[in-house]
């Protein structure tokens, strides 16, 4: 034993080349033992539910800063980083992510995109509420700004899934969950949305309940646009039935002599009374516009366009009115064509024959009084009539040879005095009209078929240069 | 643990060294180290291994000072048994004692 002592006096030399070793495994090995250290923390970590867990090593300490959703979760991840071989002490500096009082999700839906807001318990809830929202919404831009929050009720999620489910169903609004209480607002994105809504509200998991459920039914809107550049009419929005729907449509097709009627009408309940009796004279008055836009929204009628002529935009101002039911209002927002220029009688008879190949103009049955549906189609003739103001015109009545031959006669000199009658009232001098019948004298179709029959039942317009 | 396994190749480097420090020192003639500055050298060992033992030396310096400390206690075992095996083997009065 005193040898050991003795000779242990001489092993000082050995230091210096030991403290050169020692330099070099600290200097080589330092970054692989941290590197080593972090990845085996990490692995540690994998089970344990944290957020922005950030693990710094240095040396053999390695500082863990986590948000943490409760208590045990955090010392778990302390405990867990602390059994890592080789870790010599942990920094802890995890915290308790925020507890939010009261507990506010929120969804909102505006024209663009879709916003969570408010609190999400956990990251997978986090993620599984906005990959239900993306996939639920198609297309619709989905913007998560929901931040961690301790505090969610219980069933948390379940509710969240099911609100989400209704924000498929709005226009624009918000939805809200406040701890256990459930508020709504805004418009449904279809007529009865509103009720679809309710009705799923009342599979909300237990201990949820409806704080305010102040959803709107959207407005009930028949919309109609002429567009004279395209020939056609389009009809969109809704109609209360199939009968309505199919009599609109009918409607719209006699009124429009020369266009094409496009039909996007959907059916729905929830339309205002009277709604068939206003919208079919309200379409009527869009027949006569050159180019106009037909909104009835609840009982509310809009008509904006160009009327053909100033008289044709008075009467539509002035007599519209008179034939929507009680309590209909009108806005109409008239203003008028800019006139053609004139031409001369050669081009005036060609416009006449043209426009009176697209349609004719319609009486009641057996009667001399002009069928309303036919003002679209007078008020194009009385247009061509005030681009030749030098000429004078024959208004030619015709019927088929159906009745006896003086009736025929007598109805067709009628029916053409009506049309000059109607020109005259629409300010053309009467000077320039004659009105004469015919009769079944000259047919131009054979009077064998009911379709032979309608082509003879008709006015012809017959242009002549003033002497 | 981790620290000898992954430091193995180091450790060894310092055994080796230590074995033929202690291989060379039973023959040696020079001076040793004094008794008085061996005390001072202990303390000095005494209060790193301490400063170890209770983490007190954060971080990466506290790793170091366990891998310093580590290669030392090594070097001592390296150094023990060199002297005692130059020893047995050494022969005359040396060896009897």
């Amino acid at each position: 034993m005193r040898g050991l002592v003795r000779w242990s006096s001489k092993w000082w030399p050995g230091t210096i080349p030991l403290a050169v070793i020692w330099a070099l495994a600290v200097w080589s090995n330092t970054s692989p033992l941290e590197t080593e250290l972090a990845g085996r923390s990490t692995e540690a970590l994998k089970d344990i539910v944290l957020d922005k867990s950030k693990i710094a090593v240095s040396g053999r300490d390695v500082t863990l800063a986590a948000d943490a959703f409760s208590e045990e979760g955090r010392r778990n991840a302390v405990a867990a980083i602390e059994a890592v071989p080789g870790v010599r002490l942990v920094n802890d500096e995890t915290r308790l992510i925020p507890e939010a009082k009261p507990f506010v999700w929120s969804a909102e839906r505006d024209v663009v995109r879709v916003t969570l807001t408010g609190s999400s318990p956990l990251p997978v809830t986090k993620g599984k509420l906005l990959e239900a929202a993306r996939a639920g919404l198609g297309g619709v831009e989905v913007v998560d700004q929901t931040n961690l929050s301790r505090g969610a009720p219980p069933r948390f999620d379940e509710a969240a899934l099911l609100l989400l489910d209704q924000v498929v169903r709005l226009k624009d609004g918000k939805i809200t969950i406040s701890d256990t209480k459930v508020s709504l607002a805004g418009m449904a994105r279809d007529l009865g949305g509103r009720e679809a809504i309710a009705a799923a509200l009342k599979n909300l998991p237990e201990g949820f309940s409806v704080a305010a459920n102040e959803i709107k039914a959207p407005p009930y809107v028949f919309q109609a646009n002429k567009d004279p550049v395209a020939s056609t009419v389009t009809l969109t929005g809704y109609v209360p039935d199939n009968n309505a729907h199919a009599a609109i449509v009918a409607a719209t097709g006699r009124k429009f002599f020369n266009e094409k009627v496009v039909d996007n009408l959907k059916n729905s309940l929830g339309a205002p009374s009277g709604f068939s009796n206003a919208v079919v004279p309200a379409l009527g008055a869009l027949s006569r516009l050159s180019t106009g836009t037909l909104v009835v929204s609840e009982r509310e009628v809009k008509l904006s366009g160009d009327a053909l002529y100033d008289a044709a935009a008075g009467q539509l101002r002035a007599n519209l009115i008179k034939d929507f039911p009680q309590g209909w209002q009108l806005k109409a927002d008239i203003s008028v064509k800019p006139a053609a220029a004139p031409v001369d009688a050669t081009v005036c008879q060609q416009l006449f024959s043209e426009v009176l190949a697209k349609g004719t103009i319609r009486f009641e049955s057996g009667r001399s009084s002009i069928d309303a549906d036919s003002a679209g189609l007078l008020d194009h003739l009385i247009e061509i009539a005030l681009r030749c103001p030098a000429t004078n015109i024959e208004v030619a009545g015709h019927t088929d040879t159906d009745g006896d031959g003086s009736t025929n006669q007598a109805l067709s000199e009628k029916r053409a005095q009506a049309v000059v009658d109607y020109l005259v009232r629409a300010g053309l001098p009467v000077s320039r009209f004659t009105a004469t019948g015919h009769g079944s004298a000259q047919p131009i179709a054979a009077n064998d078929t009911d379709e032979g029959k309608a082509r003879n039942r008709r006015i012809e317009f017959v242009v002549k240069e003033q002497p | 643990m981790i620290l000898a396994t992954f430091h193995w190749g180091w450790l060894l480097l310092a055994s080796l060294l230590g074995f033929a420090m202690g291989w060379i020192a039973v023959v040696h003639r020079g001076h040793g180290v004094s008794r008085a500055l061996a005390g001072w050298l202990g303390a000095l060992v005494a209060v790193l291994l301490a400063a170890s033992l209770t983490h007190l030396v954060p971080g990466r310096p506290g790793y170091w000072l366990d891998l310093g400390l580590m290669i030392f206690a090594v070097y001592l075992v390296g150094c023990t048994v060199g002297s005692w095996l130059r020893n047995r083997v050494l022969p005359g009065p040396g060896g009897a004692s």
